[in-house]
This record gives structure tokens, sequence and C-alpha cells, in this order.
């Protein structure tokens, strides 16, 4: 029995190599109405659908990628221009872009506070997440026993999973009161501060994941010989092994940035959702202003555009700027999707 | 034959599906709006067996969108259409009046506000529970995104259509408003009647010009603050006769007195009450 499987394996490669199968000269005369035979005819053709379907699956998402910027592009830019379809005038690139002020039923439409918003919470987040991430990640990778190196991987994967939307849930009805109440004499704490320390808390593990995995390929050589050297535990760290890892650090930041720009359910619960705020800011006399900003309601990208996308009429100059911000919120995506490749190609280097 | 037969099948499937067809009215729109006319659609396919109506969701806009390009037959939305929708011929229906209320954290210490308060506390000519004999505390305004109905209400009926103070916090659903109204002191909002109803133990119900919002108040006319909930068609786009009648039978089934008894139980209040008031929206 173990030949004819043997045969069978060997005579795949061969058979379909060589022309016709019926003839072939190496196949053992026995083989022409074998089991053996059929069964690689049919593996021929299973090979053959099977190329079909990845193919066809491949090019079925390339185009869905394609065909999404296609949409947002088509819809958005109509804010711009007069197309056909639109309802309200078109816009010029100043007002939107360089303007602070947004109401949209007064018609003026300037998008600056949602940049900034975003930009804003995403940079502070990433501020609180990546030194926490990648410090963990050393303790995790370096330093914590198996067992608790296990442990902490497995929390780690399964914090990953934990979706947005009980992120949100539990900083609106637990962490803004808590705030509020301990720190703020019971003004309100919405704002950039909440939303970027619930979204450092969703991009740590991300970060966690793939800065582990940066320091834990790192040849032990590097560690033993820094310390063989003289140098101490955190000499080791800080001078050799962080710097040789940084590529991979930088992508798992990057990675995280990703994340977090994107968010907009947990963000949308905390945030405030104010798109006047830069309006209110300018209008306030405090000494401290930066301190107050963490605590003034402001809105980002992602929160305007889940609020308000499903409300507006199709065709709207309203509508088409929600797309237009789609639009800009993609092309971000990209550029760090593309930031992250060049990162990751640098470790090669 | 078995290919005879099976083209048979076929062809008398097609025919089936497309005398249903004929007979099928979409509704889409409002989410809100959406369980009450779903009751009504139940009852009346009971009554009317050659009739099927599919209701769905996708908000207010989206159901007026929808009517005016032909991609519904009828339309439910909580906002009036816009000018450009009205122009392209779509005719509205008003099936239920849906009352609001002002609502505050219980420990503002107001348990009314004037005409007048109101319209300042929102523009933000108000900034302290103290300027309307409450605590010391400030004013907090919760209120929902500018594409919102409830917001459309609340800017025409308390603003009398001047701009939001530009010191709020916007929370996209009725349930992050009650929520936020209900953990953030000194908080202040405004929502459909049964929502305040649903939290009477978190929230508190503030009264507009003395009265307290309920039905009776509505009904008797000394409650002014309510809206429409809308229903559109497209008479242009509607085609088929078979399906106009369809569909002007199920409206005029949600109007009847028969129906509308329905609707207390899912907090909205029936158009007949306020027939002869002014209608003000």
């Amino acid at each position: 029995m173990p030949d004819v499987l043997e045969t069978s394996l060997t005579a795949v490669p061969a058979n379909g190599v060589g022309g016709s199968l019926a003839d072939g000269p190496s196949a053992p005369p026995a083989a022409a109405e074998s089991p053996a035979f059929r069964h690689s005819r049919l593996r021929r053709l299973t090979d053959r659908w099977a190329h079909l379907a990845f193919l066809t699956c491949s090019l079925l998402v390339v185009g869905l990628i394609g065909g999404i910027l296609f949409f947002l592009a088509s819809r958005g830019l109509a804010a711009f221009w007069p197309a056909a379809g639109n309802t309200g005038r078109a816009l010029s690139l100043s007002e939107v872009f360089l303007s602070a002020d947004w109401s949209p039923s007064s018609d003026r439409f300037g998008i600056l506070p949602f940049i900034a918003g975003s930009l804003g919470v995403t940079g502070l987040a990433l501020l609180i997440a990546a030194p926490t991430g990648t410090l963990t990640a050393v303790f995790i990778a370096k330093m914590a026993p198996p067992w608790m190196r296990n442990l902490m991987r497995q929390v780690m994967d399964l914090l990953v999973g934990i979706p947005s939307v009980v992120y949100g849930i539990f900083g609106l009805t637990v962490v803004l009161p808590l705030v509020s109440h301990t720190w703020l004499a019971d003004a309100p704490a919405s704002g950039f501060a909440v939303s970027a320390v619930i979204l450092a808390v969703m991009i740590v593990p991300t970060i966690v994941s793939l800065s582990t995995d940066a320091f834990e390929s790192l040849p032990s050589s590097l560690d033993e010989g820094a310390q063989a050297l003289g140098s101490s535990r955190w000499q080791a760290i800080w001078h050799v092994l962080i710097p040789a890892a940084r590529p991979r650090l930088l992508t798992a930041a990057v990675l995280g940035l990703g994340r977090a720009i994107g968010e907009a359910m947990a963000v949308q619960m905390v945030i405030g959702n104010n798109p006047q705020w830069i309006a209110l800011m300018r209008e306030s006399t405090d000494r401290a202003p930066f301190l107050r900003a963490l605590f003034t309601p402001a809105a980002t990208l992602t929160t305007e555009l889940v609020q308000e996308l499903p409300n507006t009429a199709a065709g709207s100059t309203w509508n088409n700027v929600l797309f237009a911000m789609g639009l800009l919120l993609y092309l971000l995506t990209m550029v760090l999707i593309l930031a992250t490749r060049r990162l990751g190609r640098g470790k090669e280097a | 034959m078995q290919i005879r037969f099976l083209a048979q099948t076929i062809l008398a499937g097609l025919l089936v599906a497309a005398a249903a067809q004929a007979q099928t009215v979409t509704v889409m729109g409002s989410t809100a709006l959406g369980p009450i006319v779903k009751k009504a659609a139940e009852d009346y396919m009971k009554a009317h067996p050659g009739v099927q109506i599919a209701v769905s969701g996708g908000g207010s806009m989206t159901g007026l969108n929808q009517v005016t390009s032909g991609g519904c037959n009828i339309g439910i939305s909580d906002v009036y259409a816009t000018p450009e929708q009205d122009k392209a011929g779509i005719k509205n229906y008003n099936i239920v009046v849906q009352p609001f209320t002002l609502i505050a954290h219980p420990g503002v210490g107001v348990k009314n506000l004037s005409n007048q308060q109101a319209e300042q506390v929102f523009t933000g000519k108000i900034k302290n529970w103290q300027e309307v004999g409450g605590k010391n505390q400030k004013i907090v305004r919760v209120i929902r995104p500018e594409s919102s109905g409830t917001r459309a209400v609340q800017k025409k009926e308390i603003l009398h259509d001047q701009d939001f103070s530009k010191d709020v916090l916007i929370q996209d659903s009725t349930g992050a408003v009650v929520t936020t109204v209900a953990t953030t002191p000194g908080a202040i909002s405004f929502v459909e009647l049964e929502h305040l109803e649903k939290n009477k133990a978190r929230i508190a119900g503030i009264a507009y010009n003395g009265v307290a919002c309920s039905n009776d108040a509505v009904k008797s006319g000394k409650y002014p603050v309510f809206s429409f909930g809308h229903a559109y068609t497209n008479p242009a786009k509607l085609g088929d006769p078979k399906v106009k009648q369809a569909v002007e039978g199920f409206l005029a089934y949600i109007l009847s007195h028969e129906f509308q008894q329905n609707v207390l139980k899912a907090g909205y209040l029936p158009v007949d009450y306020v027939k002869s008031l002014k209608t003000k929206l």
C-alpha cells in the first residue's frame, strides 16, 4: 500500500509537466487505469479551479479597494465642482480646509476643527500608548518569567479583540463621571483628554504585541554581548536593544496610530462632538488654554461622519463635504500604511 | 422532459414573483417611526391578503431620498422634506404627533423654565443655574447633531430659530443624551416625552412656561412643543395603479381612527388630538 501512495504522489508533478497523461513514459504501465492516475487528473482540475478561485478573490479585493476610493472621490470631489446630481453650491477649497466655522445649516463648511481634532486626539493617544506599549514589550520579551510572559501575551491578544463600542460605553458611563467628579468640580469631562486615554488603552495591545515580536526576534547575542561588555540591564535595553529594534517599533506605533485615527464609536461617545470647539477656545479667556483644551468637548473626522452622514440628503453640499472628509480620512490612512511599509522595509537594510 | 418541467417551474415562479411584486409596497426611513408603521403594516396585510408591505430602516433622510428618487413607495421621516425634495413633487402625510420635553440632571434645583429662559439657556446667554433660581452650577447643554430631527424641532420651538451656544456637548442618539444628562451635574437637554417617562429614576423633567409635558397637556393645547411623524409618497413615481391603490389604502389605514388608538402605546399621540390646533412646524 505505501508503494501505491508513493507513486501517486510522485506521479503528479512528473505527468503534469510532460504533455499527455496516458502515455507518459515514466508512469508505470499499470498506472494508466489505476486510481492513482484518476486521482492525479482530478488534482490537476482542482488545482486549476483553485487557482481561478484565488485569482478571483484577490481581484475582488483589489477592485473593492479601488471601487471605494473611486466612490469616495466622486462624491467627495463633487463638493468642489458643480457636478451632476448636486443640489447645493460648489465650495472653494479654502472655505473648506482653512475655515474653522462648521455650521452646515447656515451654509458654512469649515472642516478645520475635525482635522485638528483627529490629529490632536490620535497624537495624544500615541504619546501615551507608544512609550507604555514599548516598555511593556521590553518587560514581556526580556524580563518577565516565562509563565508571566505567556499570560501577558494572551491577555494582550484578548485585548486586541475587544470591540471599540465596549470601550466607548465604559468611557461614557464610568470614566467621564469619575474624572468629572474627582478632578473637575463636576464640570463635564468630555474632550481630548479622556478620548485620548481611551484610544491609548485600545491601541496599547496592538503596539505591545508587535513590539514584543520585535524584541524577541533580536539575536540574543546583542543582549549578551552588551552585558558582557559591562553594561547594566538598563543600558543594554536603552542603548542596544531599542535602537536595534527601532524600525519594527516604529512600524508598531504607526499601525497603532492607524487604528486610532480610524476609530469612531469609542471616541464619539466620550469626546463631546462639538464642531465649534476652536471658536469656543478662541472666545475663552483662560490662563491655561492647553489644560482647558483637554477638557473642551471637541469633534474629529470620524465622529462627525458617523453622526451626520446617515441624516443628510444625497447630493447636498453638506453630504458632499462629509464625503470629502471621508476621502481625506482614507488618504490619511493610506499614507500611514505606506509609511508602515517603508519603516518595515528599513529593518532589512 | 425534465428540462421542460424545469422551464415550466421557473416560468411559473417568475409569474408568481411578478404578481407578488405588483402588490408589494416598500416603506423606508426613520428608525423611530419604524415600529409603529410595522405594526400598521401587519394589521393591514391581515385585512388585505393580496398586499405585501415591507418596512425597513435607514434613517429619516434615507427615507426622504429614496421616496424622492422612486427607490421606495413610502418614505417615513421625523423631519420635513428639504425644499429640493418638495420641488420634486412629494406629498406629506402627518401620521403621528410626537411631544418633546426639557430634561435635566436631577440635582439642578429647577423645575420650570419660561420660554424666554429656556431660549437663553440654549443660546448661551444664561450660563449658570443660579440665574434661573437653581444651584450655583454651570449649565451643561447636551444637544443632538445638526442633522437630527429633534434638534430641528428644538431650534424652531425653543430657540425660535436662533443659533445654539458654541459651548455644547453633542450626543448622537437619544439614549446617549439621557445617559449624559443623568451622569453630568448641571446638564440640560431636550428629548421625546417617552424617554423621560422611561428614565424618570435618572433624569428630571422641566416644565415649560409652567406646564409639564404630558399627553393630556398636548391634547388640550396647553403644551406647545411637539412635532409630527411624517409619511411621504411620490405620486409621480408610483406607476402601477395597483401599487398606488395599496399605498393610498395603507396610509388611509394609518390615519384611521381605528389604528390611531394604537400609537399611544408607542409613545406617540394620534394626529386628530391636535388637528384643531394650528400646525406650527
